[in-house]
């Protein structure tokens, strides 16, 4: 009974942390950094699609876009409530960055974040009208979907279950973008068009998934807070995301 | 930002030989807490302001805030608790936090699994209190591992319940020392003890919820059992209590150096056992920008003074901190700054990320 190990040894063996006291120093540094990140895509990816709800070519669509913007800043706040119970200032938090910030749709493909946020790079390119909007959130809903299958195992207890919640809600968004385009298919919409939205934000997304092993993925999967590399994640996402467009009707960009 | 509120203690029971049982009483309107959430405590010890956690361990019917506090060897804390506090006294606290509970359901009857050991008792006798009462078609079994008779807390309270939910409560004591009638019961509750325990004493398959408190290679143990027999992760609730921190933070180190006229400061960065030392000009350059500069992989997200997530101790020299939004006072009087918001004072510097 007396016996105790260190909390290194307890995550590196698979045990949970269940309160921010339990948090080492460093596992609490890259727990919020792993928060940020999914807060600020979430803050990132809402405003862009609030945009969007004026495009919307009917009724149905703009309810759509709407329930997707309200939902992800909802998913958002669930997460920055935790960082919050680690020190986060989480009222300031909300406005410390302008989310709809983005790059020019030309600017260079590049895995950097912009300064001051940690949302994924693919949240610094703007959309451009309604079905870009449609496809950008089908090819980045079917990744959401995989990194959240890894996040909902994380060792902070309280995150992993916010996280189980947020991952049917995000899995809805991706399933509306799937109906959308099959409507702006059967719509007329040319084909053209469509493939052109999968070719542009194709390789953006992709690259969302980080690059191959790092020694940072291995001290994070000591600690629970990885599980699956981010090759894995990505082949997943690439034969989902195939099987989504080949379905259309549509083409994986070479 | 921590507020904290006070509250009068009315009663300390002295219980077991090393624990006690705090009734408290909010001084302003009411507390209300979630079963199985704890208090954090702020106390100054010796000009230090330590702050500990404790979980409440009344049922949301017991009509009264209770904690159970057992010493720990060492502990500046459990220890004043155990041989200082008394009725009158006035603590602060935090408001009650914590995930570990399940939502109430009145209307189904679920049958529940607890383990507890030594203290970690405290947070499933609220569980199990309030579910017992609350859900009157469920069952809550408790695995309870002590190391023998005499530090078993809340022993008499437990027999108590078993004889007012008769059929619906049933406890599962486990002595590390002493001998008990059934063998099996005889011994620590490792992952083996859990599958014996699974074959004839407690329906597994039958469990909805499954509650473990107690030293983390047990709750290793025991996950890994529970896990093994079917129950999903959302199945099982984890309360760790032990603390990432080292039990007396050190004096903030007084600075060798003052500030100075020198253009630049030389800089030393500890990050994951590892240090690296570079020169940082005292203007134009926060201390995380030049430390990602010289290729630490320092965390960071908001760099703008509000997350935290940058947050490092500085040991050695003075530093100016800009803007801080998320630090709290008895943070920065440990010697913490936001790093994304310091410029350095004084001709040298020593940060350290692992603190």
């Amino acid at each position: 009974m007396s016996e105790t190990m260190s909390i290194e040894s307890y995550l590196a063996d698979g045990g949970k942390l269940s309160a921010p006291g339990n948090a080492p120093p460093r596992y609490r540094a890259e727990l919020l950094r792993l928060m940020a990140s999914f807060v600020d895509s979430e803050l990132a990816g809402a405003a862009g699609f609030a945009d969007m709800i004026n495009a919307g070519p009917g009724i149905k669509e703009r309810i759509a876009a709407s329930k997707i913007v309200l939902e992800k800043t909802d998913n958002a706040d669930k997460v920055l409530q935790i960082m919050g119970e680690f020190g986060a200032n989480t009222a300031r938090y909300a406005n410390h960055h302008p989310w709809s910030d983005r790059l020019p749709r030309d600017a260079e493909l590049a895995a950097k974040r912009a300064k001051g946020d940690m949302r994924l790079a693919v949240f610094n390119y703007p959309l451009s009208g309604w079905s870009d909007a449609v496809t950008m959130n089908l090819l980045m809903g079917l990744a959401v979907d995989e990194q959240l299958k890894d996040l909902g195992k994380v060792s902070y207890q309280p995150l992993a279950e916010t996280f189980r919640k947020i991952a049917p809600i995000e899995k809805r968004h991706a399933e509306l973008a799937l109906e959308g385009l099959e409507h702006l298919t059967k719509q007329g919409t040319p084909k053209s068009e469509l493939q052109a939205a999968v070719d542009y934000w194709w390789p953006r997304v992709d690259q969302s998934f980080g690059a191959g092993k790092s020694a940072r993925f291995e001290r994070l999967k000591t600690w629970g807070l990885r599980h699956v590399e981010n090759q894995k994640l990505r082949a997943d996402w690439q034969a989902a995301a195939a099987a989504a467009l080949n379905g259309l009707g549509l083409d994986v960009p070479q | 930002m921590s507020r904290f509120q006070p509250l009068k203690v009315t009663a300390v029971q002295k219980t077991i030989r090393d624990a006690v049982v705090v009734t408290l009483e909010p001084e302003n309107g009411d507390l209300e807490f979630i079963q199985g959430q704890y208090l954090t405590f702020r106390r100054d010890f010796e000009g230090e302001e330590l702050r500990r956690s404790y979980s409440i361990c009344a049922g949301l019917d017991d009509g009264k805030l209770q904690v159970g506090i057992k010493r720990v060897e060492g502990g500046a804390f459990s220890t004043w608790a155990n041989e200082d506090l008394k009725a009158g006294d006035v603590v602060e606290a935090m408001p009650p936090m914590g995930n570990f509970h399940t939502d109430i359901t009145p209307s189904e009857g679920k049958s529940y699994l607890g383990f507890a050991g030594g203290s970690g008792i405290t947070p499933v006798l609220s569980i199990l209190k309030t579910v017992l009462k609350r859900e009157p078609l469920s069952t809550f079994t408790l695995v309870y591992a002590n190391r023998g008779i005499a530090t078993i807390m809340f022993r008499e309270e437990l027999e108590d319940l078993k004889n007012l939910y008769l059929g619906r409560f049933n406890v599962i004591h486990i002595l590390e020392s002493d001998a008990q009638d059934v063998e099996l019961f005889q011994g620590l509750v490792t992952k083996d003890k859990c599958g014996e325990l699974f074959k004839g004493w407690i329906d597994v398959a039958a469990v909805d919820v499954a509650f473990i408190c107690g030293p983390e290679p047990m709750m290793l143990g025991i996950a890994e059992a529970l896990r093994e027999h079917g129950l999903k992760d959302d199945q099982v609730k984890f309360e760790l209590f032990a603390s990432g921190q080292p039990g007396r933070a050190k004096r903030k180190a007084t600075s060798k150096s003052a500030a100075s006229r020198d253009a630049m400061t030389t800089t030393r960065v500890t990050l994951d056992g590892a240090s690296r030392e570079f020169q940082m000009p005292k203007d134009g350059q926060t201390l995380l920008e030049a430390a990602l500069e010289a290729d630490v992989d320092a965390p960071f997200a908001c760099k703008a003074g509000v997350c935290s997530t940058c947050r490092a101790k500085v040991l050695e020299g003075e530093v100016e901190m800009i803007a801080n939004h998320a630090l709290e006072d008895y943070e920065v009087a440990q010697g913490y700054v936001l790093t994304c918001q310091c410029y350095p004072l004084s001709d040298t510097l020593v940060v350290d990320y692992d603190q």
